[in-house]
């Protein structure tokens, strides 16, 4: 983390190596999170390249008040919604219930399913067919590992509204497994 | 199992999905497209050439009032009290002009605004 930080000071002052290697570090998750939304390798790319050349332009104004990579995922989402017009609109539209307490999804089969490999594969299978708006935050909260509050920050969206969205993005993934489980009970 | 572990397990297969790797490094493409896009020091040369430009500029009509002849140089003067005159004539109006531009010109300002609010208010 110190090393991080060093490498951010540096790359203020222009060190562009020091830039290199923070782009070294942090393209590979800055990649995943522009994938799961636009879901084109190619496209992904050319998201990440231009979140570090924004993040490059803006590193001046960095103040270190949030983590760097979740100030590069608020870059990228920032561009996630110039090209997809419809996502910030479908995210605001999920509602700003407030939800201080996020209710635990129902789960009746048991646990031990989830350390099989099928059902594993099956769980990211329907993550890739959410709505983009539920995967972007299912993504940030599990794969990137923000807490509510800082996806709420990097998205520009209430707190409830974030809550509200991942509780409903699980509440599908969960009935995506039942649907699993009772194909498995027919066959 | 209650419901809590069985809770925890689902959130942990959620997080246990692996990162796709990246098709290529994008280190090099960033790094080539860099210099273009920021100016890392205040100063660079061409300030310093349009400074130096200004500044001979300034110089040079320095050095052209200095040597201004007698004659013309009276003639300015009759001609600046002839203005400052004009000024004081009409400067009765020049307030009011100014505070009428300076609230149109505030007016101007906000329509982008709340061309916005309007919009985001439609949605």
């Amino acid at each position: 983390m110190a090393a991080t930080e060093s490498l951010i000071q540096r790359a203020q002052k222009g060190d562009q190596d020091a830039f290199a290697a923070l782009v070294e570090e942090h393209q590979r998750y800055v990649y995943n999170l522009a994938l799961r939304v636009v879901r084109d390798e190619n496209e992904a790319l050319d998201l990440t390249q231009e979140t570090f050349v924004r993040a490059w332009t803006a590193l001046p104004n960095f103040r270190g008040q949030s983590q760097f990579r979740t100030w590069l995922y608020r870059i990228t989402t920032n561009l996630c919604y110039n090209r997809l017009p419809n996502l910030r609109r479908s995210l605001n539209d999920l509602g700003d219930d407030i939800m201080e307490e996020i209710p635990e999804t129902n789960f009746n089969g048991p646990a031990h399913e989830f350390e099989s490999s099928e059902t594993r594969t099956h769980l990211y299978k329907a993550i890739d067919s959410l709505d983009t708006n539920y995967k972007l935050l299912i993504t940030l909260r599990y794969q990137s590992e923000l807490s509510y509050e800082e996806i709420a920050s990097t998205l520009n969206l209430p707190l409830g509204t974030v809550k509200t969205g991942i509780f409903r993005a699980k509440e599908q993934l969960r009935k995506s497994l039942v649907h699993l489980e009772e194909s498995w009970i027919n066959a | 199992m209650d419901k809590r572990l069985k809770q925890d397990v689902f959130e942990e297969a959620l997080k246990s999905r692996p990162l796709a790797s990246m098709p290529r490094s994008i280190t090099m493409d960033v790094m080539a497209r860099i210099p273009a896009k920021q100016r890392l020091t205040l100063l660079t040369w061409s300030d310093f050439a349009l400074s130096s430009i200004l500044a001979a500029c300034i110089a040079a009509l320095w050095f052209a009032a200095q040597h201004l002849p007698p004659i013309l140089v009276t003639k300015l003067r009759i001609q600046g009290i002839l203005l400052y005159q004009d000024f004081l004539v009409n400067s009765r109006w020049l307030a009011p002009s100014l505070l009428f531009g300076l609230a149109a010109l505030l007016a101007a300002i906000t329509i982008p605004t709340l061309l916005k609010m309007t919009m985001d208010h439609r949605r």
